[in-house]
């Protein structure tokens, strides 16, 4: 029994002395920084609003059906859901009593001015490199410009002991060390892209595989080549955006920032999360920022080993549908179910019902997206640019079997070519999409 | 019992319930597709006497007739590009029966070789389906008829047949050949201008063009114009044309398979911009002379 005894004891003082880290490092590993801002501001207000877009701020702080910025969209985790906060300037359930100090440390350090540790659910790891002037211009446009809203935040659905945040001061002291954006980059655009990439836009968040702890794995580009190469979030595969065969080679800038700017080209569009981000952040940028963003994600180099072009096999798949020769695998579902948009030649139309063939969602490393959206369907962002906002049906109907069939076929179909997709990766995306939290489904427009 | 053997028997039992534990969170059974409600198939007195589920393409292939069921099931799917000589315009059968004749509201074949030899008002006499199919490559396709016997007629009849599964004649599946709408409205071709620009100009163009892929087939067919359906045509009429746009236009928006279509439009609306597009310039019928003859129009018909 001494042993044991022994044991019991080093362990209950190591969680007490852990503990008692966890809750100093508010006072010295991320400490408040004062400074005076000028929140009536007309042209910082502006700024931080633009900011804010850029941030994408309002997407995650917004429940759907909610008032913007207060908070209550349930992000699922595999401990329960989380629930994004109230960011509007009420005093009482809002942010309306926080400093410029509490602020900046809330965006940029994840820590709250009661000294709570912040879920990493907030991309603060990105956003600690927003520069001081910026994150002023957000602190002006919070508090300022946005409409207050009284409305409680809503706790998690985690159980004790899970549901304990002093554990997170831990994960931030191995993965979310304060930092500064720096670049070795000397053209101007290539360097706002960076910082609009690495930063507020924390493309990296969704795009950048994550580790055990669930860290990001990069933060920003390195020897590693980890950066943005690529995540599956929600069942959604955030794709490589990597200069790579299976990444953003197959794009130009301009389609890239076409992109970006209406949330569709003439090859592809956007549907799951990535309709959210158009739809909230990158279509209010300026130009100018979607370019530099472009030419930054095309300097990306391709992984170790990794194609740096996609190379298409000869297309025999539109001659042998057009002679009705349906001997393929889920060549007859295709020309039952899919063929009336995305056509024969599997090119779609433009701008309205993406291309199958040469569209690197297609065959992305990971099938995930394109299991999902087969699925469950998907939405394209509603945006300034086109009158009508299209959505793919669900095609759940049918089974396991025929879909994982019209998948391969889609997938090596026109001179794409994919790894196999299974009968259960099918049946996994069901269970991952029964499991999601109700508001994560894309509007039903009927 | 030693403190190092319950130590010993602790970690085994904790490894155990890990296990357990991590094979139940892991252990998924397999989810698959729900199995779909059957339509009714009902007798004369609208009785259900049976269910018909619509049948998937893959099983064609066990059919004795697969060859000519497939073939028809093409030409359906791309009259103009395989039927060049019958075909006077940009479109297809199933440009307007929809997710090939299996869609309720989207003018469905599930029921059609039931239905013939059936009177027609519009010809006031009993037609075949052949001559009914033959009608459409006449005035909705602008085109020339297809011999009753050729290869091609068959192959189309040999498809709706394989549709109706085991259903036989003198009863019907429940399924609606087009969705209601309001007669009593007065359509407003003015309000229908605007409401195509906003609805169905990004697919069929602002002119009525439609859109071409790049082999120069139509994606979307035109609606008005040289290349599409001329006065003859079913959908040249007001409120069947209304009855269509209403159900199974615009395709693609919202998330219920097939097609995502309808819903969008009020009964105004569809009839507002079916107005204004059945009566932009289109191809005249030579045919026309011979409809209605003895009987009173439709108080939509073009002439």
């Amino acid at each position: 029994m001494r042993v044991f005894g022994k044991l019991a004891l080093l362990a209950i003082c190591g969680a007490a002395a852990s503990y008692a880290v966890a809750l100093s490092t508010p006072y010295w590993f991320k400490p408040k920084a004062e400074a005076h801002v000028d929140v009536t501001d007309p042209s910082l207000i502006q700024q931080g609003e633009y900011l804010a877009h850029a941030g994408d701020c309002v997407a995650c702080h917004t429940a759907p059906g909610g008032k913007p910025f207060a908070g209550g969209l349930g992000m699922q985790t595999p401990m329960g859901t989380i629930y994004s906060t109230n960011i509007t300037p009420d005093r009482t359930t809002g942010i309306g009593l926080y400093t410029y100090g509490d602020f900046e440390r809330a965006v940029r350090k994840g820590i709250r001015p009661d000294g709570t540790h912040l879920y990493p659910a907030m991309p603060y790891v990105s956003y600690a490199v927003v520069r001081d002037d910026d994150v002023k211009a957000l602190y002006a446009y919070f508090m300022s410009s946005v409409e207050k809203a009284r409305q409680v935040n809503q706790p998690t659905t985690m159980p004790w002991p899970l549901s304990m945040r002093w554990p997170l001061a831990w994960w931030q002291l191995m993965f979310a060390q304060p930092r500064d954006f720096t670049t070795t980059a000397t053209d101007p655009q290539f360097e706002r892209g960076a910082y609009l990439v690495e930063g507020l836009a924390h493309c990296g968040a969704c795009h950048t595989p994550r580790g055990i702890a669930f860290q990001e794995t990069a933060l920003a580009d390195g020897p590693n080549s980890r950066f943005l190469s690529g995540s599956v979030l929600e069942g959604w595969y955030a794709k490589n955006l990597r200069d790579e065969g299976t990444g953003l080679s197959t794009w130009t800038t301009a389609e890239i920032v076409d992109f970006l700017k209406t949330g569709r080209n003439d090859k592809t569009a956007a549907f799951g999360s990535m309709s959210d981000v158009v739809e909230h952040s990158t279509q209010h940028l300026l130009t100018e920022d979607l370019s530099a963003i472009a030419s930054y994600l095309k300097s990306l180099k391709p992984r170790d080993g990794r194609s740096p072009t996609s190379q298409p096999k000869e297309d025999l798949t539109t001659a042998a549908l057009k002679a009705g020769d349906f001997s393929a695998p889920g060549a007859t579902s295709y020309v039952e179910h899919c063929a009336v948009c995305h056509r024969m030649d599997g090119k779609g139309a433009p701008r309205i019902y993406p291309a199958l063939a040469g569209n690197s969602m297609v065959f992305a490393d990971d099938p995930s997206s394109l299991i999902q959206v087969t699925l469950a369907g998907g939405r394209m962002p509603k945006t300034t640019h086109d009158a009508m906002v299209f959505t793919m049906p669900g095609f759940s109907h049918l089974p396991n079997r025929e879909i994982a069939e019209v998948l391969n076929f889609i997938r090596n179909g026109w001179g794409n070519h994919g790894s196999q997709i299974t009968e259960a990766d099918i049946s996994r995306m069901r269970h991952e999409i029964a499991r999601k939290p109700k508001h994560y489904v894309p509007g039903d427009k009927k | 019992m030693t403190s190092r053997s319950l130590l010993f028997s602790g970690i085994a039992i904790t490894a155990i319930i890990a296990a357990g534990g991590a094979f139940i969170l892991m252990h998924q059974p397999t989810l698959d597709a729900p199995v779909g409600d059957a339509i009714a198939v009902l007798d004369a007195n609208g009785k259900r006497i049976g269910d018909y589920r619509v049948p998937a393409d893959s099983t064609i292939a066990t059919e004795p007739n697969a060859e000519a069921i497939l073939l028809g099931k093409r030409l359906l799917n791309e009259t103009a590009r395989l039927l060049p000589a019958n075909v006077g315009n940009g479109l297809n059968c199933n440009s307007c029966h929809m997710g090939q004749g299996k869609l309720s509201d989207a003018n469905p074949y599930i029921n059609t070789t039931n239905t013939y030899p059936s009177f027609n008002p519009r010809a006031n006499r009993e037609i075949e389906l052949s001559m009914r199919i033959n009608g459409c490559l006449q005035r909705s396709m602008n085109g020339k008829p297809l011999a009753a016997d050729s290869t091609e007629m068959h192959a189309m009849l040999s498809y709706m047949n394989w549709l109706r599964q085991d259903v036989v004649k003198g009863t019907k599946v429940a399924v609606r050949n087009a969705g209601p709408i309001d007669e009593s409205l007065v359509p407003d071709p003015q309000r229908g201008r605007t409401i195509y620009a906003a609805q169905c100009a990004a697919c069929h163009g602002a002119n009525g063009q439609g859109m071409k892929d790049q082999a120069g087939d139509y994606i979307f067919p035109p609606l008005w114009g040289d290349d599409s359906f001329n006065i003859g045509a079913g959908l040249a009429r007001t409120y069947k044309a209304a009855q269509f746009v209403k159900y199974a236009m615009p395709p693609a928006m919202h998330l219920n398979a097939p097609l995502g279509a309808g819903g969008v439009l009020s009964d105004q609306d569809a009839l507002d911009v079916a107005e204004f597009f059945t009566h932009m310039p289109r191809p005249d019928f030579a045919g026309k002379v011979n409809d209605w003859k003895g009987l009173k129009k439709p108080k939509d018909a073009r002439y």
